[in-house]
């Protein structure tokens, strides 16, 4: 397992996560081709608990990683429990992560996005998904386009980047989104409570009102 | 040179009945601009990875008491692994297993192992083969 330290900027330090030697071997390839050479500083590990372990999520001392790539299907702790455990963990500093699986079941792609995945890939990795890759990363990136699952499959209120903004501006605002998406994603099951907060908070200030002016005598005078 | 020849006649034949799909072009591109053992590197863990596999899937098929979440996590990847090198057959077969493995039916699952094992040794036997072309087309190459 290596280190992340001394790396110079824009590279993109990845945390790979598979169980599959053969599958992290041809990740490692890709991510090293001449195409990308010198862009991509890979961490390799065989499973979610060393994932885990190096991102520093149980004893609180974090790894610098712009990017976790993780298979979905493992044994003991599948890609999804990781993502899930990355998303709750790391809220402060969100980091990305993006899903990889053979399935192409939208059922899985769904849940994956709904957990806060910036993207979903179905494997095996190819040159043409590493764009993908770049756009979802925290590590300074060029002009990164941002053609991800989660951005092709938005809801309605999902924020959608301008493809005309310069590209800083459009890093920018593809991070804010990244990280209400991520953090949206987490708090999705506090929307009834939110929503009836809301209500009550209006409630009050409108009976506020009312009970100010009619103190105040002009409470006839509304009609 | 024979060999090379020999090394071109069996991938158009591989690629010809299916063993391989483009996921295999794809990595042989790659490997043009990488190390000339990556392909025999890559080859060689595949065919680790696969054995242990379908032992694995053998013994735990072969259990008074299945279990088919266990059954279904290595077939997962198994059809990984096949899909990363372009082992289409394999992989493909693997797809069939799995429906087996959700039904829980336990001789459907031995049957279809059968056939993996069968796609599986079958691909191993002709990347054996293809890893020494390459290496007699390499030595000529290095010679001259």
């Amino acid at each position: 397992m290596e280190g992340g330290g001394g790396l110079e900027e824009g590279v993109m330090r990845v945390l790979l996560v598979d169980d599959s030697p053969v599958d992290r071997k041809v990740v490692q390839l890709v991510l090293g081709s001449n195409t990308f050479a010198g862009s991509f500083h890979v961490t390799a590990v065989d499973s979610a608990k060393k994932a885990m372990e190096f991102l520093g999520l149980k004893d609180g001392k974090e790894q610098a990683i712009d990017m976790v790539l993780t298979d979905y299907c493992m044994p003991e702790m599948n890609g999804y429990d990781l993502l899930k455990a990355i998303k709750a963990m790391s809220f402060l500093k969100p980091i990305p992560v993006i899903v990889m699986s053979s399935e192409n079941e939208p059922q899985r792609i769904s849940r994956c996005l709904k957990a806060g995945a910036e993207d979903y890939i179905v494997k095996p990795l190819q040159t043409k998904d590493v764009p993908r890759l770049r756009s979802c990363s925290n590590a300074k990136s060029k002009d990164a386009s941002c053609n991800t699952v989660s951005n092709r499959k938005l809801p309605a209120d999902h924020i959608v980047v301008d493809g005309a903004s310069s590209p800083g501006r459009r890093a920018h605002i593809t991070e804010i989104a990244m990280i209400l998406h991520s953090s949206s994603a987490g708090l999705s099951h506090y929307f009834p409570f939110l929503f009836k907060f809301i209500l009550l908070v209006y409630t009050i200030l409108c009976l506020g009102e009312l009970l100010h002016r009619w103190s105040n005598g002009s409470f006839l005078s509304m009609w | 040179m024979e060999a090379k020849m020999q090394l071109n006649t069996l991938m158009a034949n591989m690629f010809a009945t299916g063993l391989l799909d483009d996921q295999f072009r794809q990595l042989q591109i790659l490997h043009e601009g990488s190390s000339p053992d990556f392909i025999t590197e890559i080859i060689t863990l595949f065919c680790m990875e696969g054995e242990g596999i379908i032992n694995d899937l053998a013994k735990l098929l072969n259990k008074p008491f299945v279990d088919f979440n266990k059954v279904d996590t290595l077939l997962y990847r198994l059809q990984g692994s096949s899909a990363t090198v372009g082992a289409q057959r394999v992989k493909d077969t693997c797809i069939q297993f799995h429906k087996f493995c959700q039904d829980n039916t336990r001789y459907g699952c031995l049957d279809t192992l059968d056939v993996v094992r069968n796609d599986f040794y079958d691909l191993r036997s002709k990347f054996q083969i293809m890893v020494q072309l390459e290496q007699q087309v390499w030595t000529f190459y290095r010679k001259h």
